[in-house]
């Protein structure tokens, strides 16, 4: 007992010396990050000020005889998340079947289309509109397929995972029962995978909401493109209202997938 | 007497080279209630699932009301399957639907393959789920989710989904070894008073001696893949159980 204790006071001493040791480690890094971006408060301060008056000069009052014009666009905007979000969601249901340990049939092409998801997933949606503009050039093309590549690379991922949790043994209660293979996915395997699916697809139509935005800007069409095309023109009273349209796209989905998802899971 | 089950020389060799069930043969009768005993590894699991052909066996014949199981096909199978209901230790119920439509599910066996999938049941076949419900004691909670209920209640339900396959036979794989002692006692006393009732043949895994003495007009005992004993309970005394649990 006695000995237990010492242990844990010896324990709990070391681990005290590692929170410092990395506290430390954290200020110092900071110190020296911004010592070699040029970070100073000053000129932080200064550039606010800025900013401000930027915004509020140029951009206030929004132009809103902008706002017919700026309904195509946004309507782009929508459907490009959506078409990617739904195009991801159905190339990741058959993809995610071969990442799943549980129901890859070769290791060796679990491993290769895990790879291929992770540089789908971590090259941001931004790069492959860059690539994909030079290839096809601008348009909201682009747009969907940069943000399709990044939905394939999330969402298979995700599907995996939840396939990979499923309880075995409610699938195999049900096979027992005499259910044929369709029966057992539907009855067994799809309410166990469902509410996952569901969640992560609404979850990935959100960031592709407010990644098509930013890919817009590189040509990727949409409400991103017109902010672009504004701000190159000095149209920032149009702008501004481009930008308001943009927080209440993103606000909806969000208001909405957040509904959605308390009902259906 | 006519048997309803018959194993001759059934052998069960897993991919890693497990020797599970040597060389077991036995024959069971029409509404006998049999309880399969032995420690633990010793393959009573691997003799259930090799009758509902969950588990493929390596060689022998396992004869189900005179088909033969170890050479059925697929669409056999499936009719097998659907005459042979089970119960497992970990209820496995599907957690997230409703307690009805877990029962429901003991009826997919019957359905057009495609079709069921559906998730459509007959008029007669949710009449029917809900008096089996009924006759369980669980028609209060026929439309929570299977994940509400307490394990005993669960197991219940366990029981009800075999019972609507109208089964010939139950095999219930260590069906009160996650429950309390009280609530074992309580679904032994369901499991059997039903069996009996509707004249349906069933094998218990056990590892409780007492329990399956209790309950069981017959029981195998098993050591290491082989029937070391084979008896009524009277007979099962002091030196067969050391016998089958070996020193
Ligand atoms: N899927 C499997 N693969 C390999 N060996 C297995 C498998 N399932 C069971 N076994 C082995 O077969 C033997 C019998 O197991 P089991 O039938 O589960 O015994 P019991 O149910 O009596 O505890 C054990 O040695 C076990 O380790
Ligand atoms: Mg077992």
């Amino acid at each position: 007992m006695k000995r237990s204790g010492q242990l844990l006071e010896d324990l709990q001493k070391r681990k005290k010396r590692q929170i410092w040791l990395a506290a430390a480690g954290i200020v110092l890094i900071t110190a020296w990050s911004a010592r070699e971006t040029d970070f100073s408060v000053v000129s932080v301060v200064r550039g606010f000020g800025e900013i401000v008056r930027f915004i509020g000069q140029d951009f206030f009052p929004p132009d809103f005889s902008a706002f017919r014009s700026l309904i195509g666009p946004a309507v782009d905007t929508i459907c490009i998340s959506f078409v990617a979000m739904v195009v991801g969601a159905v190339l990741s249901l058959l993809l995610s079947f071969f990442a799943a340990a549980t129901t890859s049939p070769y290791r060796w092409l679990q491993a290769s289309v895990r790879a291929v998801c992770s540089v789908l997933r971590n090259i941001p949606a931004l790069i492959w509109a860059l690539l994909l503009v030079a290839a096809y050039g601008l348009g909201t093309l682009v747009g969907t397929l940069a943000l399709i590549l990044t939905s394939v690379g999330t969402l298979t991922r995700a599907y995996a995972e939840i396939l990979e949790e499923i309880d075995m043994g409610q699938v195999e209660a049900v096979r027992a029962t005499g259910a044929s293979w369709p029966q057992v996915i539907a009855h067994a395997v799809l309410p166990q995978f469902f509410p996952g699916f569901v969640g992560w697809s609404l979850y990935k139509l959100e960031l592709n909401m407010r990644a098509s935005t930013l890919i817009g800007m590189v040509g990727g069409g949409g409400l991103g493109f017109s902010i672009q095309k504004g701000l190159k023109l000095f149209q920032f009273q149009e702008v501004c209202v481009a930008i308001l349209m943009v927080i209440v796209l993103v606000l909806t989905t969000e208001f909405i997938t957040g509904k959605l998802r308390e009902r259906l899971i | 007497m006519s048997a309803i089950l018959e194993i001759r020389n059934l052998r069960k060799r897993y991919a890693d080279g497990t020797l599970a069930l040597k060389d077991v043969s036995l024959r069971v009768h029409r509404g006998e209630f049999v309880a399969v005993i032995g420690p633990s590894g010793a393959g009573k699991s691997t003799l259930l699932r090799c009758i509902n052909r969950l588990v493929e066996p390596s060689g022998g014949s396992i004869i189900v009301n005179g088909v033969d199981a170890v050479k059925a096909s697929g669409r056999q199978i499936r009719r097998l399957r659907r005459e042979v209901g089970m119960i497992f230790q970990q209820f496995n119920l599907v957690e997230r639907v409703t307690v009805l439509r877990n029962v429901l599910h003991g009826r997919l066996g019957y359905r057009n393959p495609i079709a069921g999938a559906l998730g459509l049941f007959s008029r007669q076949e949710i009449e029917e789920a809900k008096n089996i419900l009924r006759r369980l004691g669980l028609h209060e909670q026929m439309y929570k989710r299977a994940d509400e209920l307490s394990g005993g209640q669960q197991q219940r339900v366990g029981i009800a989904r075999a019972l609507s396959q109208k089964p010939l036979i139950i095999l219930a794989d260590e069906p009160i070894a996650s429950l309390d002692p009280a609530t074992s006692e309580t679904i032994m006393q369901i499991l059997s008073a039903i069996c009996r009732e509707d004249g349906i043949t069933c094998l218990v895994n056990l590892h409780q001696v007492d329990v399956a003495k209790r309950y069981a007009d017959r029981i195998i005992g098993i050591r290491q893949g082989t029937v070391v004993f084979d008896g009524p309970p009277e007979a099962l005394d002091d030196k067969a159980v050391g016998k089958v649990y070996g020193p």
